[in-house]
């Protein structure tokens, strides 16, 4: 009985699934009818299961698989001493061969940076419009990125504007210089792990990655302050042009993002 | 009727009878901790069946992948809907299983001799299932996820010598994102792990059958339990529909990886209290407490990303890998092993297992250890140093801990075995009823 009850209920919840699929209703109804179905089949099975009174005490013997016998077949010559390494070195061989087309797949250098920065280019936001020089107001932050360059992998940079009076005071003196109005921009790609360095706390001017808690110090160079950073952010020198908008002096001072074995610092 | 016609037909031309009564009528023993890698095969199966559905909803080719996962997303395509939390919890919930069925085999010493071979092939299922995962995970192409590809790059980047090949291959480029990196995550995904696993499973099973369960303490000489059919396969099917619910529910109830929410990946854009899926959590702790420091061999770094994100990982997995030979090494026992090891019986194996799952709590734990000091009003750096040292010192302390725990356990019973100490005797007296003896003075 209890058995007949629940595979109604699968019958039931089965097909009200495809009439619900069929009317395209909520998910909700959809997967309702699912449940019906699925738990009317455990308990068909869960009360088929207890209806059988199966005793647990049914046995099968145990067999131990191992050792074989030993082969009453002679060995062959060919697997014997020099010819069975011989047989071995050859499978090696295409072994070997083995890694020529594996590592044909990827090309040396096989990592490229990419930022879009040079002397002169204008920053940009990410509608690709530029930054005035009074953009940002002090403890002001922006993503910025070289204009028509906001795709490309290692351009993001943070800007950061702070009182231009605390730098001279950090005694940073190339800061200070490239800082028209306080204005200082670093790579936004972590020296870690290439998280975007997304967070800035402006009471302590400092630089925070939301991925592994990195800190960097705005006032000193992006300096690693704490977390597993390796290294400073790199740091992009920027300047005025004549219409009052803000450029690039040249690339970042260091490589973007994490480091690896053929990136020699 | 046409069921048996078929199988005669079948058995005329290939014999199947014979195999697939002895498959039929096997014995399996019962007891309730060998259903959990059940959950983990009913888990799989749902993946591959959701996952083939998937396929076809899919953009593979990588130029709007983020958009055609964002249709699934939408409440107003309910099949879609379903099928995509159905698959993703599924996903969570098979490397869960594993995880726990593998605890079972760990604790009550089934890996020992002869079945050394099927918790290796187990254990490197677990290993692709976090990878599947992780891919999966990855395939999108939302914020979230992007920013965990980025980090799982740079880690490839770190491996010394081979690390911009490494990068490079699994990238498809050779800045990030590369051209082909969904293309790549998607043929991982959905052909070379899948099948990598399917193959594994279909030995795994086999050997099950082929060696037989193990059992706990009863005859060790015979396989005690039911048949196959009906008796057995009634309780799978039970497992399975119980399973399938499970997922429905959650599915619908409980939205996973709300992609509509964290938007398409930019390079620049990251949130705070982003964490990932919970079984590469502890790989994210890692990253978070390892050390900042970038050392050099001939002026190559080494970045820090390196030593957590996959030294850490490959020791612990060829250690648990290893773990049948190394017991053997410690106990010196070769015996054959059909009969379970109650878990509390072997102390050193409840110190190691204890010591890992400590370890592994608390990496998972760092994973989000910003939220945790704005929480506790610590300051994460002070955390962090908590974290590291617990890391180190924590493991040997509960270890030696909870050995300690299971080797009283063990005596306790061995006393108890030997002379009860509240023990009295029973003796029958002359009408046939039984009375308690009093107690001799000594």
């Amino acid at each position: 009985m209890k058995v007949a009850f629940f595979l109604a209920l699968t019958i039931a919840g089965a097909l009200g699934a495809t009439v619900a699929a069929a009317l395209g209703v909520e998910p909700a109804i959809f997967s309702g009818a699912l449940v019906v179905a699925f738990v009317g089949l455990a308990g068909a099975a869960a009360s088929a299961a207890i209806a059988l009174h199966a005793p647990d005490d049914l046995t099968e013997p145990r067999v131990q698989r191992g050792p074989s016998a030993p082969s009453p077949l002679p060995d062959e010559a060919v697997s014997r001493g020099t010819f069975g390494k011989l047989w071995f070195a050859a499978i090696g061989a295409f072994a070997v061969l083995g890694l020529v087309p594996v590592i044909s797949l990827a090309r040396k250098p096989g990592r490229r940076s990419v930022t879009g920065w040079r002397a002169g280019v204008r920053l940009v936001d990410a509608e690709n419009k530029p930054i005035a020089r009074d953009r940002l107001v002090n403890g002001g932050i922006e993503t910025v990125f070289p204009q028509d360059g906001i795709e490309l992998p290692d351009a993001p940079a943070v800007l950061i504007r702070v009182p231009p009076y605390l730098l001279p005071a950090a005694g940073n003196a190339p800061a200070a210089a490239a800082a028209p109005d306080g204005y200082l921009a670093f790579s936004k790609i972590c020296t870690h792990a290439g998280c975007p360095v997304a967070l800035y706390r402006h009471e302590s001017h400092e630089l925070y990655c939301p991925c592994h808690q990195s800190r960097f110090d705005v006032l000193n160079g992006a300096k690693n302050l704490s977390g597993p950073a390796p290294r400073p952010l790199p740091r992009l020198a920027i300047g005025v042009d004549a219409e009052g908008y803000l450029i690039a002096s040249g690339d970042f001072d260091a490589p973007v993002g994490p480091d690896d074995w053929d990136r020699r610092l | 009727m046409i069921v048996p016609r078929v199988v005669s037909w079948l058995d005329e031309r290939l014999g199947t009878n014979a195999g697939a009564r002895y498959l039929l009528k096997k014995v399996y023993p019962d007891h309730w901790s060998f259903y959990l890698g059940e959950f983990a095969l009913y888990f799989f199966i749902t993946l591959v069946g959701t996952g083939i559905w998937l396929t076809f909803a899919f953009d593979a080719a990588g130029t709007n992948a983020y958009g055609s996962v964002l249709e699934l997303a939408n409440r107003a395509h309910p099949i879609g809907y379903v099928m995509r939390q159905v698959h993703h919890w599924a996903a969570v919930c098979f490397v869960a299983a594993i995880l726990v069925h593998m605890g079972r085999i760990f604790f009550t010493g089934a890996f020992r001799k002869p079945r050394e071979l099927n918790w290796m092939i187990g254990f490197t299922m677990l290993a692709l299932a976090s990878f599947t995962g992780f891919t999966g995970y990855s395939l999108p192409n939302d914020n979230l996820s992007g920013t965990g590809l980025r980090i799982a790059y740079s880690v490839a980047l770190s491996i010394p010598v081979i690390g911009r090949w490494a990068a490079s291959v699994f990238n498809g480029g050779d800045t990030f994102p590369g051209p082909l990196l969904t293309t790549h995550l998607y043929t991982l995904h959905v052909y070379y792990l899948p099948i990598a696993i399917a193959t594994l499973l279909a030995v795994h099973l086999f050997l099950v059958i082929y060696q037989k369960h193990t059992q706990f303490v009863r005859d060790p000489r015979v396989v005690v339990g039911r048949r196959f059919w009906p008796d057995y396969a009634l309780r799978t099917i039970a497992v399975l529909g119980s399973t399938a619910a499970v997922l429905a529910l959650l599915a619908t109830f409980v939205e996973i990886n709300p992609i509509e929410a964290y938007g398409p990946y930019h390079p620049w854009i990251a949130t705070n209290g982003a964490v990932p899926d919970w079984y590469t959590a502890f790989l994210e702790g890692a990253l978070r407490l390892g050390p900042a420091t970038e050392i050099k061999i001939f002026g190559h770094p080494i970045p820090p990303v390196f030593w957590p994100g996959l030294v850490l990982p490959l020791l612990v997995f060829l250690f648990l890998l290893a773990w049948p030979f190394i017991e053997q090494r410690i106990t010196r026992d070769l015996a054959w092993h059909d009969v379970l090891d109650t878990p509390t019986q072997v102390p050193l194996r409840v110190g190691v297992g204890t010591a890992l799952i400590f370890d592994g709590l608390l990496l998972t734990l760092a994973a989000a250890d910003d939220q945790t000091s704005a929480a506790l009003h610590l300051r994460l750096e002070t955390l962090v140093w908590v974290y590291r040292v617990l890391l180190l010192v924590g493991p040997f302390i509960a270890g030696a801990l909870a050995a300690r725990i299971a080797a009283e356990l063990r005596a306790r019973i061995r006393e108890s075995a030997v002379y009860p100490s509240d023990a009295t005797t029973i003796v029958r007296n002359e009408q046939g009823g039984f009375e308690e003896e009093e107690p001799q003075p000594a």
